[in-house]
């Protein structure tokens, strides 16, 4: 009884039983079995070596960038925002006082209507951190223009953090935070919108 | 069979130096291991994958997981790494395989109802190419994997989450369709 296909390439791979063994040595039919498997394996060896079609490291690059920014994000970013939002209000409230005791209720009014807005737009900005974490952009792939917006996005997003910072460390008008703040809940609204729009889910 | 296709090319690309700076994170030693490796990724995900399209995913995939995964990375000199990215886009593309669960639609799949009715002698003078395409994907994924990247079964076995003997015996299902479809050769 001849080899089967298993026992043909168990023998190949030096793991055929030695009945199995035998037998090839003496079958000259099993042995042109043999001769072709090993002739299969090398065409296929053999074969071209096809070229990726297209440069995917930009891609890859935007993806690995944004991913450690969301674990920065993960990490330190909401303690950021907190503290953000507490020296918004601390520098609102002091400045409710200062103005209070300068006897100034237009100022007074208008840095409490600052605030306000800021801690609006922190909010607004929050929820929309939270809904693009919801969305899962880690899990899902994207165009290459896509990776590219939104690399360019979350660069742009930090920079106004970076903007933030700086105000809120020379004691910055609430205006210039204000103005800071809004630019970073569309851009944020705007890199929403790109992962929506142009992501598809892959999974993991 | 421990040895895995050579990619000389590689090998003189990449020294210790920009391993360990990729290691690090440093992006453009990152990219200095896609370079030395996009060729081998893609050309093993196109192999094992059905679509050319789903192989450009599998090698997205296998640098994002690299650029997230090499500090974690402990083996010493470009040899190790070859094999190591190899094992990366192995994995995701046998992810991608299970994954899709392509349908087996062409009429001389394993599974399909002509499954072993094609004697040799009125076999298809088809094309290697064609032939392997034409293999169900699991098949396809084991043979390109064991007899030409050098895999063991057992590496195929942990990578597939199946049993050896599941391995061994796609292999020879593929071998007998090939066997079939190409005759004498």
């Amino acid at each position: 009884m001849h080899c089967t296909m298993d026992e043909m390439l168990a023998v190949r791979d030096g793991e055929g039983s030695a009945r199995a063994k035998a037998h090839v040595e003496q079958c000259e039919r099993c042995q042109v079995e043999m001769d072709l498997i090993a002739r299969r394996a090398a065409a296929l060896r053999a074969l071209p070596v096809r070229r990726p079609p297209r440069d995917r490291w930009l891609v890859v690059r935007g993806q690995a960038l944004a991913e450690r920014r969301h674990a920065r994000l993960a990490r330190f970013g909401w303690g950021s925002v907190a503290v953000a939002a507490g020296l918004a209000l601390a520098v609102g409230l002091r400045g409710v006082e200062f103005s209070g005791r300068d006897d100034r209720p237009a100022a007074l009014v208008a840095e409490a209507a600052a605030g306000s807005a800021i801690d609006d737009l922190v909010a607004q900005s929050q929820q929309l951190e939270a809904a693009l974490r919801a969305y899962g952009p880690d899990g899902r792939v994207m165009s290459g223009r896509a990776a590219s917006l939104v690399a360019e996005l979350e660069d742009r997003i930090a920079l106004v953090d970076q903007g933030i910072a700086r105000v809120r460390a020379v004691n910055g008008s609430r205006e210039q935070l204000v103005n800071l703040w809004r630019d970073r809940v569309l851009l944020m609204e705007g890199l929403v919108n790109t992962h929506v729009t142009r992501a598809s889910y892959v999974g993991f | 069979m421990t040895v895995l296709r050579a990619n000389v090319g590689v090998i003189g690309v990449l020294d210790d130096i920009a391993i360990e700076r990729a290691k690090a994170g440093h992006l453009d030693a990152l990219e200095r291991v896609y370079r030395a490796y996009e060729g081998m990724v893609y050309a093993l995900a196109r192999r094992v994958c059905k679509t050319a399209e789903d192989a450009e995913d599998v090698m997205q995939e296998t640098f994002l997981e690299v650029c997230r995964s090499i500090g974690s990375f402990r083996g010493e000199g470009p040899g190790s790494l070859t094999a190591w990215v190899k094992r990366v886009a192995a994995n995701k593309a046998l992810m991608r395989v299970r994954r899709e669960k392509y349908r087996e639609a062409d009429e001389f799949s394993e599974d399909g109802p002509n499954a072993g009715r094609r004697a040799p002698d009125v076999a298809l003078q088809l094309d290697l190419e064609v032939a392997l395409s034409r293999l169900s994907d699991t098949s396809r994924a084991v043979v390109w994997l064991h007899d030409v990247e050098g895999y063991t079964h057992e590496d195929i076995a942990e990578m597939m989450d199946r049993t050896v003997s599941f391995s061994k015996s796609q292999l020879a299902r593929a071998h007998t369709r090939l066997r079939g479809w190409l005759g004498g050769e």
